[in-house]
């Protein structure tokens, strides 16, 4: 075994480990103990990114480097998650983000995107699960059990279908859409405790997306980039209100669905980093919402000079569609009063997620013109 | 393509239209639509992942009440997802598809189901039709990966589902003790029991009624009096005191 692959296991195992580690540590050092596994995972995957298993060894598991850089992401994001927990009393509700991000890791790197998709029911049974335990959730529960299970459906139908045809694209599009919860089509997350599951959940639903391109040909393509358009001008039209905010959490995911479907896939993940470091529940603070609307410098504003220069070759009336969206729900997701004056965040979270932010945006080109995606 | 893979999208059909009933029925069809094509183990265990699915859901739900009257859906919901079971054989048929995609049809059937319908059985129902159809649908093209993820989807569904179902819906047996209850409330004397406005076997405090009446026996004839109906008022304030 060499050491490549042997750092591709560990990094995989690294997460589950921890989940195994957090839970049975005591409530009171349970954090500390969280962040440092945590912490050793970004740098486990960061190894597997720089020194990757290629060739033989590596033969049927996926092997882009895009979906490594991805990987990086989901582990960040798992950091972050960390950083912003209390002390947890409930010990499942303690490993669900490390439980919650191996499955998805691995469901990115399986040979078969329909293991993949088996291996992201597993981590949402097991999400819904620790979330439903407490009386009184069952319900908000199956609703999530129901909406996770129609979007595998509807992937798992595009694929028995004949490859490339548009029915299977279409089919395949509204599922991986679904997974993604992308709103207003996707899964009814509650605020609280969504950075646990869901974050990692869609996160591996976009990195699967481009993987699934292959059988669903053009016609998945185009959907994936009408469902995210249509999610954007949603966005865009719903303002400063509670639901226009509600919208703006997922507003990275529609990005890098468009990006995914224009065939951007660096500008795709740059979304993703997006995505993982300020989406969800984080959308409300300041830098978080700063990150989402595109300002410079950060990864999701790279992302979209990007991907409006790889769709200006694919699709003009795309996008000027896409630019004009951008733009109104940039304008009309402001705050009123702006975004306030705290640029550097003062908590160790939003300090570590606005730099991995900045040095995303920066290095992701850097390494795009040497030549490493 | 066999009868049974002709009747199975019909069957789910009715699944859409009428509920859980006609899962078994559905499972039992799926079964043989996979074992016709030939015996092979793939076959084998998936008609009987497709056994388990059908049969054992229906069987847990009969411990438990059923939640009627949460249902709004109208009656056009099977209609639509015949439509687009029509749009999909018509796409498969452009496409240059061989075979009717039964498994598919069935898959739609179910999404229609888990959609459109607001009862939780309803919408669970629909989801275990959606499994029998990818895993028809994964058997007819011999994609042992999809009827493995597949089956894993039908555990966690059938587990997740019969937690919920646990958790939310009265058992039967319940209902059979409060029954025996009733009935040997009714087995004692009538006297005692039902007189005038005396509250009902199930209120909470049905001693203080039934010691009231106890003392009033003199009210019954004066009831039959027209004039005097009045009268016992103040007998009532009276009897704390």
């Amino acid at each position: 075994m060499t050491v490549p692959v042997f750092l591709a296991a560990l990094a995989f195992a690294w997460p589950l480990l921890g989940a195994v580690v957090v839970m049975s540590a005591p409530t009171v050092r349970s954090r500390e103990v969280a962040v440092w596994m945590a912490a050793i995972g970004c740098v486990l995957a960061l190894a597997v990114f720089l020194f990757p298993a290629t060739g033989a060894v590596a033969a049927g598991w996926d092997d882009d480097p895009v979906q490594r850089a991805g990987r990086v992401m989901l582990a960040f994001g798992l950091l972050l998650t960390v950083l912003e927990s209390r002390d947890m009393a409930d010990r499942f509700l303690r490993g669900l983000p490390h439980v919650s991000t191996a499955l998805a890791g691995l469901a990115c790197v399986t040979p078969d995107p329909v293991v993949g998709l088996g291996i992201l029911e597993a981590s949402l049974a097991y999400g819904v699960f620790v979330f439903g335990r407490p009386a009184g959730q069952a319900r908000a529960g199956w609703a999530l059990v129901r909406t996770g299970s129609v979007g595998m459906f509807l992937v798992l139908g595009g694929l028995l279908l004949p490859g490339a045809s548009p029915s299977a694209g279409l089919m395949m599009a509204c599922g991986i859409v679904m997974l993604a919860g992308l709103t207003p089509f996707g899964q009814p997350w509650r605020e609280e405790n969504d950075t646990f599951l869901f974050l990692p959940f869609a996160g591996a639903a976009l990195l699967l997306s481009m993987r699934l391109r292959p059988h669903g040909g053009e016609a998945f393509d185009t959907a994936l980039v009408a469902a995210g358009l249509a999610s954007v001008w949603l966005t865009a039209c719903a303002g400063r209100s509670d639901d226009g905010l509600r919208l703006f959490r997922t507003f990275p995911s529609a990005l890098a669905l468009i990006a995914v479907g224009a065939r951007a896939d660096v500008a795709a993940l740059l979304f993703l980093c997006g995505w993982c470091l300020a989406g969800g529940s984080r959308s409300g603070r300041s830098w978080a919402a700063r990150a989402l609307a595109c300002f410079p410098p950060g990864a999701p504003f790279v992302g979209c000079l990007l991907l409006l220069s790889v769709m200006s070759d694919w699709s003009w009336v795309f996008t000027v569609l896409t630019v004009a969206g951008i733009l109104c729900a940039v304008v009309r997701a402001v705050p009123a009063g702006g975004f306030g004056q705290d640029i550097w965040p003062r908590d160790t979270a939003g300090r570590v997620a606005c730099s991995v932010l900045v040095v995303t945006g920066f290095l992701v080109p850097l390494a795009m013109m040497l030549g490493a995606f | 393509m066999t009868l049974a893979a002709i009747l199975a999208p019909l069957l789910a059909l009715c699944v859409v239209a009428r509920g859980m009933g006609f899962l078994p029925v559905l499972g039992g069809v799926t079964a043989v639509a996979m074992l016709v094509d030939g015996v092979a183990s793939l076959q084998e265990t998936a008609a009987a992942f497709v056994l388990l699915f059908s049969i054992g859901p229906v069987w847990f739900l009969s411990y438990y009440q059923q939640d009627r009257g949460q249902e709004r859906s109208g009656p056009t919901v099977p209609f639509f997802a015949l439509g687009l079971m029509v749009v999909l054989l018509l796409a498969s048929a452009r496409s240059g598809a061989p075979q009717f995609p039964a498994g598919l049809c069935v898959v739609l059937a179910g999404l229609v189901a888990v959609t459109y319908r607001q009862a939780m059985i309803w919408q669970w129902a629909g989801l275990l039709t959606c499994i029998n159809g990818v895993m028809l649908a994964g058997v007819i093209e011999k994609q042992v990966m999809v009827v493995g993820v597949a089956a894993l989807a039908g555990c966690v569904i059938s587990v997740l589902g019969g937690l919920y179902v646990h958790r939310v819906m009265p058992r039967v047996a319940v209902v059979r003790a409060s029954g025996r209850k009733d009935a040997d409330r009714k087995s004692k004397p009538a006297e005692t029991r039902f007189r005038g406005e005396a509250p009902l076997p199930s209120d909470p405090v049905p001693a203080f009624g039934t010691t009231r009446l106890a003392k009033e026996p003199p009210r019954a004839p004066a009831d039959e009096e027209g004039n005097e109906t009045d009268k016992p008022a103040p007998k009532a304030e009276d009897d704390p005191a």
